[in-house]
């Protein structure tokens, strides 16, 4: 019998909007959102090309063209295959066992602790080294997608020498030549130009040039970390020193557009502190709190309980207001005499009950609070913040000072200066793209011709490679020798996992040929190996542990640093520094103009590293270039970021058509500089403010990166900008196309995200169970006992062996928690390369195509009060562009965010199951739903039937395409019938390159074929093979895997520790303990799937004192139990069982109905 | 009489004639393709570039399989030696035989030498050899008498029915775990073995997996 599932309404506002909305056409429910979620792809995704000729009639093209080719069988059998076995053995490898090494990939603010899968000698998966006390085995999205950097084919693969192609041993004598030059010239006209290294060897070195070269100039240039923040902590701290933070033992925090749980952070250990005091096992936890005011919305802002939009030119005056409430509140004397002579003035856009009652709250916890800024902002803004944190204790133990050094010794604008005037003729660029990133303002490029010798060492030949008279290939790190410091200034060690591809050097070795740490035997010919092993970082290691190279004890501590990557007892110097607030007041009175808060209606551009190409530096990475961006969802570009309200404004349009996002393109300037792009329209940023994401519109880049989105440093007017006052916008009548995920996967059903405030929660404990659907419904009860609960109770009872049974001590589950997931994307990374998921490209991802396995969906709500509350008009102002529903809806101007990781649920009960015509997606006796890629024939009966949208259909070979031969410009007609027709049947391989970066254990799907998570279930097998083949588990018959031994690659990345996964089994797994807490809720239960991933309800702890607070996370709690049911004829009844549900208190509600 | 048949009637036996006799060879073809042996590989034996001797190492000397196959109990992939392990023994033994000119050849040039492959399993199947060796499943139940053959050929079909007729019955199969590399070892009857078998199933909690993602993912 057919089961028609009548889905009940959308739970409504009192203004007709939904409680929580996905983009601004499913808040106002517009026809092309709907197309979205009734489809699983909306209309045309399934036509091969947009002008007309459908997928049948390519069948009958492509039928003809088959009996043309005939069919022989001469060639169908298996050919001959060798088998190659090595020469000679290499150590510790057995083909097939993977093999882990630590190591650390070098970030700008520290290295992130790795520990590298390598699979007969290939570095093949990413993960954190569990080992590291920061990194506890965490990873984000930069560090997973590094992996497929190291396998970029466009990666710079030669030595170049003004344009032609050269051998390193040229460059070595040249290099080395030029060298004993500026050595006697005492580097005078010499300055090297780097990125921030943070690393022992690197400052070792840089140590030992300066000496040798004493008038030539270090510069560090880092556009998304300006040093505004190092120069008013060295005068507070003294010098060398940085402030951390210890996120776990914060009680409040207050965010100025402070991205500290997001952005490009190596430190993980501030989100998973973060995620520690957040987490809430049961009513009486505690929670912290988190306030945060920013212009643009970030993953911070999301996870904000109370967040207000603000300018980024106003935030200094916010500050400045926020401060003289602490001092007047603390007494604070140097915090006053600070925030005496700043302007007093009214700030347009910000409570100041906001500032009063935060600032009350964070003094109330006096000791256990910090208040951030963003790192760009002026050192006047960071010197009072530092003087509010000390007011405020915090650097008795939330902010603690650890050593850190800045081998800077000038600037990028007075290096530009320097090569204008002819007092810098020789350039050494270690690493980074200057001729990209550097502010137009600046003119670096122009400066750059001025040079005699220019020599650059970058990863791909780019912007700056061009002008340079040598370009030397950069080694990756996962090919080097090195050693990095980690955030808290502990020296970690990078080894090579393989030898370089491309014979690249890094920024160590190019260093020791200019210092002469270099052995004898260079001289042009034969390079001596001394010079590519790890002698360099050896000898550093031996200075700071006080030991002998080539002695036993040396050898020992050596290798111990190696294999668990960093050196456990090493010294991390507490900083014995004290804070001496005497010096920031004069920062403070130097620049107080800064404090002003801005005219209301000036329009102010902010610049943003971007969260998947960060500064640029990614931008040939394929695995970034399509991960969504975690608040806009957009692919493949960048855009001008606005809120409706900037956008009704300045009378600028997005449009929806046909399911593609169009923004229409505007031309903005400032100071001179001009920049035209695209617009697109976000909900929750600052009024007048628009955010332009960096990184985007390389000149000079690979196959993925070109043409991707404009870039935003031509627009920059001098280094360190954070954000420009005095924007005018011109707009054009074009539009441009997006590719943005945010209504792709949309799902039928109610209450899919859930959330409430704490003190909701501590009420009402149940809340989470009792929204959406599952107040009218009783609790789903099974007539069948499942088999693993009969597994279960054979095992405790100790029945006879039963192998049915025994097939069943598995039972995997995943439980997932909303309020710490913070939606930054490290899992669909970690998914991707896991699982040997392909990209598909911007044209495929606009049509719904794209191939993530697993997704955040991301949700924005608000609350519209009624029913006698005051309503807050101040949060809802203005027209939807994109109605089509009710007349007059108003868009709130500072929505609250969720976001909520979806992948295949394993349902028990599996809908998708059912419908395969082969079989090809069966249940395992562990629970998981399976699928058997070779039997699937791709008739996509089962994506049609899962209520989740998690499965993903290959419509094309994409694992097969080059990297310039993704599925792109389809629908452009211009183009042309056979254009167009070649697109998909164009060149297919993928360059030998790529493919090493695929995992062997996972199948590379091909065309026609429907994939979707399985539990990493490779990792699950492993697992329990590896537990079978220790023979004392064999002859014991223990095959249960030990508790919590297995990780998804998800759960594995999680900075947050959000996602827990294990054997249900298994009491003592974390995941049964988490599954059970109260606020535990399991997706679309009311169809009775019975999923076997559960959802923890997303927890906000609201200061009640707050305006707004009363709103904050009761937007669906409000609409269900008091809102418009919209169009439900039995309302009488839905009202009562509504009161029902806010008042029965710790019963259990399924008994009630 | 009126014609009752239109003229092109007149074809239809030649029609008939030339579908049946496409039918008939597809059909032919299909049984020579899928239904011969050839089609799983029995039998297949190819000439090796060194003539490596199983029936002499394994059976005359009886060396250990996992002297070579030193990967088995450990990896998914049972390797094949490398050069390295051939002249553990060969720079003692047979300095000069010709047979091993290759061998060599290898050890001195650091070359691999190219043995030709037997046994594979399809793409999308993920056996591993650990966990068989590890249960009790010989050698002997995959790949035959190794000990008896000079050159190594395919001696089982390795396909779909043939692995899970082991996962469903495993009784019937599996022995003790010393005597899995045994190639002579017996349990005596059917019988005998089943009632070992069944023993060792219950006692180490046998249980192989029976649904796909044990082996497809």
């Amino acid at each position: 019998m057919k089961t028609i599932i009548e889905h009940p309404p959308v739970e409504k506002l009192a203004n007709g909007g939904k409680a929580y909305w996905r983009s601004l056409a499913d808040y106002s429910e517009s026809n092309e959102f709907h197309q979205w979620l009734d489809r699983e792809f909306p209309a045309g995704a399934s036509e091969f090309w947009g002008d007309g000729v459908s997928r049948r009639n390519f069948l009958r093209l492509m039928g003809a063209s088959m009996a043309l080719a005939g069919f022989g069988m001469a060639s169908c059998r298996r050919p001959e295959a060798a088998v190659v076995a090595f020469s000679k053995t290499p150590e510790w490898q057995i083909p097939g066992v993977r093999i882990p090494f630590a190591t650390a990939m070098p970030r700008r603010d520290g290295a992130q602790p790795l520990l590298v899968q390598s699979f007969d000698g290939r570095p093949i998966k990413i993960e954190g080294n569990p080992l590291h006390p920061l990194g506890n085995g965490k990873s984000d999205t930069f560090a997973q997608s590094s992996l497929l950097d190291l396998y970029d084919p466009d990666r710079s693969s030669r030595f170049v020498k003004e344009g032609e192609t050269a051998t390193e041993a040229d460059f070595i004598s040249a290099f080395t030549g030029a060298a004993q030059g500026w050595k006697a010239e005492r580097g005078a006209k010499l300055a090297i130009l780097a990125e921030a290294t943070p690393s022992p060897t690197t400052q070792r070195l840089i140590e030992d040039f300066k000496k040798q070269y004493p008038q030539a100039k270090w510069v560090t240039y880092e556009p998304a970390q300006s040093g505004n923040d190092a120069q008013a902590v060295e005068a507070a701290f003294g010098p060398d020193v940085r402030l951390r933070l210890e996120s776990k033992k914060a009680e409040a925090i207050l965010a100025f557009d402070s991205d500290f749980l997001g952005g490009s952070q190596s430190d993980l250990s501030v989100v998973r502190g973060f995620a520690k005091g957040r987490s809430v096992k049961k009513p009486t936890d505690a929670m912290n709190r988190l306030y945060v005011v920013e212009p643009a919305y970030s993953i911070t802002g999301g996870m904000a309980d109370h967040r207000a939009p603000l300018k980024a030119v106003d935030i200094p005056a916010a500050i400045a207001a926020f401060a003289s409430e602490v001092a007047a509140l603390t007494g604070n004397g140097s915090l006053s005499a600070m925030v005496s002579g700043l302007s007093k003035s009214a700030l347009p856009g910000l409570d100041p009950q906001w500032l009063k009652e935060s600032a009350k709250d964070l003094v109330s916890k006096k000791g256990n609070v910090a208040v951030l800024v963003g790192a760009n902002y002026p050192v006047a803004v960071q010197a009072l913040v530092l003087a509010i944190n000390d007011a405020l204790d915090a650097f008795k133990s939330v902010l603690v000072p650890v050593p850190w050094k800045s081998m800077s010794t000038a600037t990028l604008s007075e290096l530009t200066k320097m090569m204008d005037r002819g007092s810098v003729d020789s350039l050494v660029i270690l690493g980074g793209n200057p001729c990209y990133n550097s502010p137009a303002g600046l003119n670096f490029s122009e400066a750059l011709k001025k040079l005699k010798t220019l020599v650059h060492l970058s990863t791909h030949e780019d912007e700056t490679s061009l002008c340079a008279h040598w370009h030397v290939p950069m080694a990756h790190y996962l090919e080097s020798w090195g050693d990095a410091f980690d955030a808290a200034g502990r020296a970690i060690s990078i080894q090579p996992l393989i030898l370089p591809l491309f014979g690249g050097l890094s920024i160590d070795q190019v260093l020791s040929l200019m210092t002469g740490e270099v052995p004898d035997g260079v001289e042009g010919k034969e390079v001596d190996p001394y010079f590519k092993g790890p002698e360099l970082v050896q000898a550093t290691f031996a200075k700071e542990m006080s030991l002998t190279p080539d002695t036993y004890p040396f050898r020992t501590a050596w290798k111990k640093y190696v294999r668990e990557g960093f050196d456990n007892e090493g010294k991390v110097k507490p900083a014995s520094t004290a804070f001496n607030p005497g010096s920031l007041g004069s920062f403070v009175a130097k620049d107080r103009k800064v404090f002003t808060p801005s005219q209301a209606d000036a329009l102010e551009v902010v610049f943003r590293a971007d969260s998947s190409m960060d500064d640029g530096r990614y931008n040939n990475n394929g695995w970034l270039m399509e991960m969504p961006d975690p608040i806009t969802k957009l692919t493949w570009d960048n855009a001008v970021l606005m809120s409706p309200a900037t956008a009704e404004k300045l009378e600028l349009e997005e449009k929806l058509e046909e399911g593609i996002y169009k923004g229409q393109v505007i031309t903005l300037s400032v100071n001179g500089n001009e920049i035209t792009a695209p617009i697109h329209i976000v909900p929750g940023f600052a009024e007048g403010s628009l955010t332009l994401p960096l990184g985007y519109g390389r000149t000079v880049t690979g196959r993925v990166g070109e043409g991707a989105g404009f870039s935003a440093y031509q627009l920059m007017g001098s280094e360190g900008d954070y954000a420009l006052a005095g924007v005018s916008v011109e707009p054009t009548a074009d539009f441009y196309d997006f590719a943005i995920t945010q209504e792709h996967w949309s799902m039928e059903g109610r209450g899919i995200v859930r959330q409430g405030p704490i003190e909701y929660y501590r009420k009402n404990d149940k809340f989470a169970h009792k929204q959406g659907l599952e107040s009218h419904t009783p609790p789903n009860r099974s007539f069948y006992e499942t088999p693993y609960e009969t597994a279960r109770k054979a095992i405790e009872n100790g029945e006879p062996y039963d192998e049915a049974v025994y097939s069943s001590v598995h039972q995997w589950g995943m439980a997932i928690d909303l309020t710490t997931c913070t939606g930054c994307q490290a899992c669909v990374v970690a998914c991707q390369s896991e699982n040997n998921i392909p990209i598909v490209g911007k044209d495929q991802v606009q049509k719904g195509r794209e191939m993530h396995w697993m997704r955040l969906d991301r949700y924005f709500t608000a609350t519209v009060e009624n029913n006698g509350h005051k309503e807050d008009l101040s949060k809802f102002k203005v027209e939807s562009k994109f109605n089509n529903g009710p007349d007059k809806l108003v868009v709130p101007n500072a929505p609250e965010m969720v976001t909520q990781p979806i992948l295949c649920m394993q349902c028990e009960n599996a809908p998708c199951e059912t419908v395969c015509p082969v079989n090809a997606t069966v249940h395992t006796n562990e629970g998981l739903n399976a699928m058997a890629y070779n039997r699937c024939i791709g008739t996509r009966y089962c994506a049609n039937n899962c209520p989740y949208k998690v499965r993903r259909f290959n419509w094309f070979d994409y694992n097969q395409r080059q990297l310039d031969q993704l599925y792109i410009s389809g629908r452009v007609k211009e183009q042309g019938w056979v254009e167009t027709f070649k697109r998909p049947l164009g060149p297919k391989g993928t360059e030998e390159l790529t493919k090493m970066s695929k995992n062997p254990n996972v199948t590379v799907r091909m065309r026609g074929v429907i994939e979707k998570c399985t539990f990493c279930v490779q990792r699950l097998e492993e697992a329990k093979i590896n537990h079978k083949i220790k023979r004392e588990n064999r002859t014991t018959g223990n095959i249960m895997v030990p508790t919590d031994s297995v990780q998804t690659a998800c759960q594995q990345a999680c900075p947050a520790e959000a996602i827990t996964f294990g054997n249900l089994q298994d009491k003592n797994s974390k995941v049964v303990e988490v599954r059970e807490r109260k606020h535990a809720y399991k997706l679309l239960d009311y169809l009775n799937t019975r999923p076997r991933v559960s959802y923890l309800a997303k927890l906000k702890n609201p200061n009640p004192a707050m305006p707004g607070a009363d709103l904050v996370g009761m937007s669906l709690i409000n609409a269900t139990s008091h809102g418009d049911h919209g169009g439900h004829d039995d309302h009488g009844d839905h009202g009562k069982s509504h009161d029902h549900d806010d008042h029965s208190d710790a019963e259990d509600h399924g008994g009630h109905h | 009489m009126a014609n009752f048949f239109p003229r092109t009637s007149n074809w239809l036996p030649i029609k008939l004639l030339v579908a049946l006799i496409c039918l008939g060879s597809t059909g032919a073809l299909g049984v020579t393709y899928y239904a011969t042996q050839k089609y799983t590989r029995v039998g297949y034996q190819p000439t090796q570039p060194v003539p490596f001797d199983h029936s002499l190492h394994a059976g005359q000397l009886g060396i250990d399989c996992r002297y070579c196959h030193f990967g088995v109990e450990q990896s998914s992939h049972s390797n094949v030696p490398t050069t390295q392990v051939c002249m553990t023994c060969h720079n003692q033994v047979k300095q000069n035989s010709e047979k091993l000119e290759l061998v060599r050849e290898s050890w001195d040039e650091g070359e691999a030498i190219e043995w030709v492959r037997i046994h594979k399993a399809p793409d999308y199947v993920y056996f591993n050899h650990a966990v068989h060796v590890n249960s009790g499943v010989s050698c002997v139940d995959c790949h035959g008498q190794i000990q008896e053959m000079e050159e190594v050929w395919h001696a089982e079909s390795l396909s779909m029915g043939f692995c899970l007729e082991c996962h469903r019955n495993p009784e019937k199969y599996i022995r003790p775990i010393e005597e899995v590399t045994n190639m002579e070892w017996s349990a005596g009857s059917t019988q005998e073995q089943c009632e070992l078998g069944e023993e060792l199933v219950e006692d180490w909690k046998i249980n192989p997996p029976e649904h796909c993602a044990g082996c497809h993912r």
